[in-house]
């Protein structure tokens, strides 16, 4: 009896050092299988039972299993204490300069041009305008004659252009569109328009014979210069900020009648931004609409002017020369 | 035009600083672009639009400045002459062109004495920047000045007959004009002349044979109304344009030609010169009458936005020269109108809406948003898949860019790319002078300016329009305009990072190619398809022969191209990189997109099994070869299939490669067994074997 309890207390402290000293999990593993796997220690102290005394057996057979459950909890013990040390230690040797550059991915952005065009037709959009396409390479007549320019007149001559035929040039201004718009349709509409412009100009800093322009105009009953006004307004502060002002100052477009240009007050100045007015009746009368039950407005605005005025652009050329230095900035 | 305030206060009495007057002034319509000072004082720029041609002169802007202020206008009222009297003996004149001059004034002087006018007529001239040049021509541009109206002073007694006769030149007729230049005439052209020959171009320039000398003692002051449209076409056809022409294009007041003839024999005698010869003679025909026009009061208010009570809409347009009586329009409170003579502007009741509301004050315009009927807002259908397709191309990488449409004729073309060119007509640099008719050498010129700026690796892609030349009909051009998509690739896509040692994979066709296999996916578009074309033709010449393909959609071939850039291309442009390109016009995508979106399939519950193969072929045996005898194998447990790896070199022999396809087999309603995927290999295998020649490794 004592000789086998001695050989039992003798395997318990061995094992607890064992188990105490083992350096990683992997020792650990093999320790627990040396003492309580299938051919371990423990297993060995099992099979001598049938060799004891009866009465022997049952108070042996206890405390085999005793020491078990204790050899098991120490290992359990020692395996947390071993997984969290080898954690740490893992993490500690993964560490990573953090501070280096991420993996290059390619970036691109959309033109500048085309950002501020997008910001406009979603203001634009939101207030009721369907946006319709009209051809840069224009017929005289859309860019001219039907806009109430008459023959020959000096207000031509401010926009020199270019002829591809007797008949068609690029367009002037995206203005043309209005009569190609009312010889289709009929009122109430809200129309507006992107587009590229050409006029022959010298070319500096601002001034280009290409440029981008929006053309906005709706007719409906009792359209007023208020109403323009409002508009303006309205789609000013969405594109400038809430406390964005306007302002009319009377000016002349064969096409408008009463025609203003109009300017906004934007960080304490004045600046002006297009043209607008009430669409000239003699326009409205020659695509058969009644002038004394419809009325309409129509404003013009620069893309370029725009995002100059946004972004502080100083030079018009920059956005048609597209140095990749430019364009990554926006 | 340059409007000394010293000499404005003369017509209009007014207290206010220059910089007070020069707002008024552009909030009333004449745009002020600067003030100056000078001899005289503050000189006001004003800029006139084209329609205003009244207030090219003092007593029109001070008319402007009265109506904005409230206060009188005191324009010159010289002694009335009459067409009576001596002058109708000793000259004549005979209007043969009365529908190019309506009308024509002529007064003589005698005995006058040529020298400097008087200095504070000078310093007007020139505060108003007009060289002062002897006491007679200086009254004639002073009275221009004044008054708009342009006169024309010759000498008596170098006129043939003494006489004037206002005709049509004669077909190359000639006359040497005042700045010593011999011009050629034609039939559309008017001319003054004497009883022999052309002594001035009406409206624009005198003659020199004629011109006022200092041996000049008799004179005759001509005072005319010109039609509009014939001054500026002759002035534009001889090139020639004075202020004389630019007022008369901008029509002048044909009832103030002989107050202004007056005035000039009242100045010319204030300055100790002789009274002019009694009487004028002025042949009028035509007189016009004004024309009326009824302003309602209701109609205004509905059209400003704002109230204008009738009593001071009223009040305004007096200011500016109409004379206004009432009128019951039904019931409707109006006014009745009477245009004055010099605004050829006025025509409609809208125009007289916009005199009351300018000189009334649009800041007096509050701010409405119009009501009715609620309208669709949108963009169109072009415009939103033109937005899609940017965004799916920024998406992968490539920059927006923005070309221009006039371009010089691309230094790399060879041969019949440039008949499709638009060229413009009136156009003489050759930076801008024609219309591009693809995307391509627009985007190579960005590459190459950016390159030579040190930039390397790029990916660009713009939309835009181009044109085509369909062709030549009767002798015109039949240009075509579409929208191009295209884009470019040159360089690594990305900067190598400090994990690749600073090296970045460089594109390839495979690069850009992915790029619109990506596009074409988010655009919902099946079937796309890659293949070799057939010839090179016009269009392909700026590819690479064996790195071009043509790309087809939903099936069909479109006018798509997707390559290499010729080398002879990129080596003119100094391109170091190969630059791959494609372009397709948005047409054919447009016609490519499905019908409808995207349908839902249920997804198979069943596990899918995936295997590889990897066939042996001759180095001629294309992916495309391959990838169709799959197809053609016709196993319907294929779900898809990829290339893994494509590998040449030892052990494989040379001349032939080995090409690694991943397959995942699946089926839609049981868990596929070993057996099915097994005989689906060997299907695949043979159908290999059959079609390629394929081998199989042991």
């Amino acid at each position: 009896m004592t000789d086998s309890e001695d050989s039992i207390q003798q395997l318990v402290l061995e094992a607890r050092e064992a188990v105490q000293i083992a350096p990683s999990t992997t020792d650990l593993t093999a320790i627990e299988t040396r003492y309580l796997g299938k051919k371990g220690s423990i297993n060995e102290l099992r099979r001598a039972i049938g060799s004891l005394p009866t009465e022997d057996r049952k108070t042996f057979g206890a405390r085999i299993n005793e020491v078990a459950d204790t050899l098991a909890g120490l290992i359990d013990d020692r395996r947390n204490a071993l997984q969290q040390e080898e954690l740490h230690t893992r993490l500690a040797s993964e560490t990573i300069d953090v501070t280096l550059p991420g993996r290059p991915l390619p970036t691109a952005r959309l033109h500048p041009l085309t950002q501020t065009s997008d910001r406009i037709k979603e203001v634009l959009t939101g207030m009721g305008f369907e946006f319709v396409d009209g051809p840069e390479l224009e017929e005289y007549r859309y860019n001219f004659a039907a806009l109430n320019y008459p023959e020959d007149h000096p207000a031509m001559d401010e926009q020199n252009s270019f002829f591809v035929t007797d008949e068609k040039l690029l367009r002037t201004q995206t203005t043309a569109l209005q009569g190609r718009i009312m010889s289709e349709r009929r009122p109430p509409f809200r129309i507006a328009t992107i587009g590229r412009c050409f006029r022959y100009e010298a070319v500096d800093a601002t001034h280009h014979h290409t440029f981008h322009q929006v053309d906005v105009f709706m007719v409906d009953e009792k359209i007023s210069m208020s109403d323009l006004k409002g508009t303006l307004g309205t789609f000013a502060r969405a594109m400038f900020g809430p406390e964005t002002l306007v302002r009319f100052r009377p000016d002349f477009f064969p096409f408008v009648e009463p025609g203003v240009d109009y300017a906004i007050h934007w960080k304490n100045r004045w600046l002006e931004l297009g043209g607008a007015g009430l669409i000239h009746p003699n326009i409205l009368q020659a695509y058969g609409i009644n002038t004394q039950k419809y009325s309409g407005f129509a404003f013009g605005l620069g893309v370029e002017r725009t995002h100059m005025i946004q972004t502080g652009v100083n030079d018009l050329r920059l956005y048609l020369e597209n140095d990749l230095r430019f364009l990554k900035q926006f | 035009m340059r409007v000394p305030l010293e000499w404005l206060k003369e017509y209009v009495k007014i207290e206010a600083t220059p910089e007070e007057i020069a707002t008024k002034l552009t909030m009333g319509g004449l745009e002020v672009e600067g003030i100056e000072e000078s001899d005289l004082g503050p000189v006001i720029d004003v800029y006139i639009t084209p329609n205003r041609g009244d207030c090219l002169s003092m007593v029109g802007v001070a008319r402007e400045v009265a109506a904005l202020y409230g206060v009188p206008l005191h324009a010159p009222a010289p002694p009335p002459s009459s067409t009576e009297g001596p002058v109708s003996e000793q000259t004549s004149v005979t209007l043969d062109a009365p529908d190019l001059c309506p009308r024509y004034a002529a007064r003589l002087v005698r005995g006058v004495k040529i020298g400097p006018s008087p200095a504070w007529m000078q310093a007007r001239l020139e505060a108003a920047g007009q060289r002062a040049i002897n006491n007679v021509v200086d009254v004639t541009n002073y009275v221009m000045l004044e008054m708009g109206q342009p006169l024309h002073a010759f000498d008596l007694d170098l006129l043939h007959e003494g006489r004037i006769v206002v005709r049509r030149a004669l077909d190359g007729e000639t006359i040497l004009t005042l700045d010593g230049e011999q011009r050629v005439l034609g039939p559309n052209m008017l001319v003054i002349a004497d009883g022999r020959r052309p002594v001035a171009i009406a409206g624009i320039m005198g003659g020199g044979d004629s011109e006022v000398s200092d041996a000049t003692t008799n004179l005759l002051f001509e005072s005319a109304h010109f039609n509009a449209l014939s001054i500026r076409r002759t002035a534009r056809a001889l090139n020639l344009r004075t202020e004389a022409s630019y007022r008369f294009e901008r029509v002048v007041d044909p009832e103030g030609v002989r107050r202004a003839v007056d005035r000039a024999c009242e100045l010319l005698a204030a300055m100790g010169q002789p009274q002019a010869v009694e009487g004028a003679v002025d042949v009028y025909p035509e007189p016009q009458s004004p024309r009326a026009l009824t302003l309602r009061i209701r109609r205004a208010a509905e059209l400003l936005g704002m109230e204008i009570p009738s009593h001071m809409a009223a009040d305004s347009l007096r200011a500016l020269g109409f004379e206004v009586g009432t009128q019951s329009h039904g019931i409707e409170d109006a006014l009745r109108v009477h245009v004055p003579s010099y605004r050829f502007d006025i025509n409609i009741e809208e125009d007289l809406i916009e005199e009351v509301g300018r000189i009334h004050g649009y800041e007096n315009i509050p701010e409405t948003l119009p009501f009715g009927s609620t309208t669709q807002g949108g963009d169109s259908v072009q415009g939103r898949l033109i937005t899609r397709m940017k965004r799916l191309l920024v998406e992968c990488g490539l920059q927006e860019v923005i070309t221009h449409s006039l371009t010089a004729a691309p230094t790399f073309d060879i041969g019949e790319e440039e008949r499709y060119r638009v060229p413009v007509r009136n156009v003489l640099s050759t930076e801008v002078s024609g219309l591009r008719s693809s995307l391509v050498p627009t985007l190579l010129d960005v590459a190459q300016n950016n390159v030579r700026r040190g930039q390397h690796g790029l990916a660009l892609f713009e939309i835009g329009r181009v044109w085509r030349n369909a062709g030549v009909e009767d002798g015109k051009l039949n240009p075509v305009e579409f929208v191009s998509v295209a884009g470019l690739v040159a360089g690594p896509l990305v900067e190598g990072g400090w994990q690749q040692g600073g090296k970045a994979p460089v594109a390839d066709y495979y690069l850009l190619r992915g790029v619109l296999e990506k596009l074409f996916v988010g655009l919902e578009i099946d079937n796309v398809a890659f293949q070799r074309p057939e010839n090179m033709s016009d269009q392909l010449q700026r590819f690479h022969p064996g790195r071009t393909s043509e790309i087809l959609l939903a099936g069909h071939p479109t006018d798509g191209v997707l390559g290499e850039i010729h080398p002879r291309v990129a080596t003119k442009l100094g391109l170091k990189e190969r630059a791959y390109m494609f372009e397709i016009s948005l047409a054919q995508v447009r016609r490519a997109l499905p019908a409808e979106g995207p349908g839902y399939h249920v997804l198979s519950p069943f596990p899918g099994v995936s295997r590889d193969i990897a066939p042996r072929v001759l180095e001629s045996v294309e992916f495309g070869m391959i990838a169709e005898a799959i197809r053609g194998a016709n196993v319907d447990i294929l779900e898809e299939f990829r290339i893994t790896d494509l590998f040449r070199g030892a052990p494989i022999p040379e001349g032939t490669k080995s090409i690694t396809v991943a397959f995942t087999f699946r089926a839609s309603d049981h868990t596929l067994a070993e057996g099915e995927v097994t005989v689906a290999l060997a299907n695949i295998r043979s159908a290999l074997e059959a079609r390629c020649g394929a081998t199989f490794a042991a």
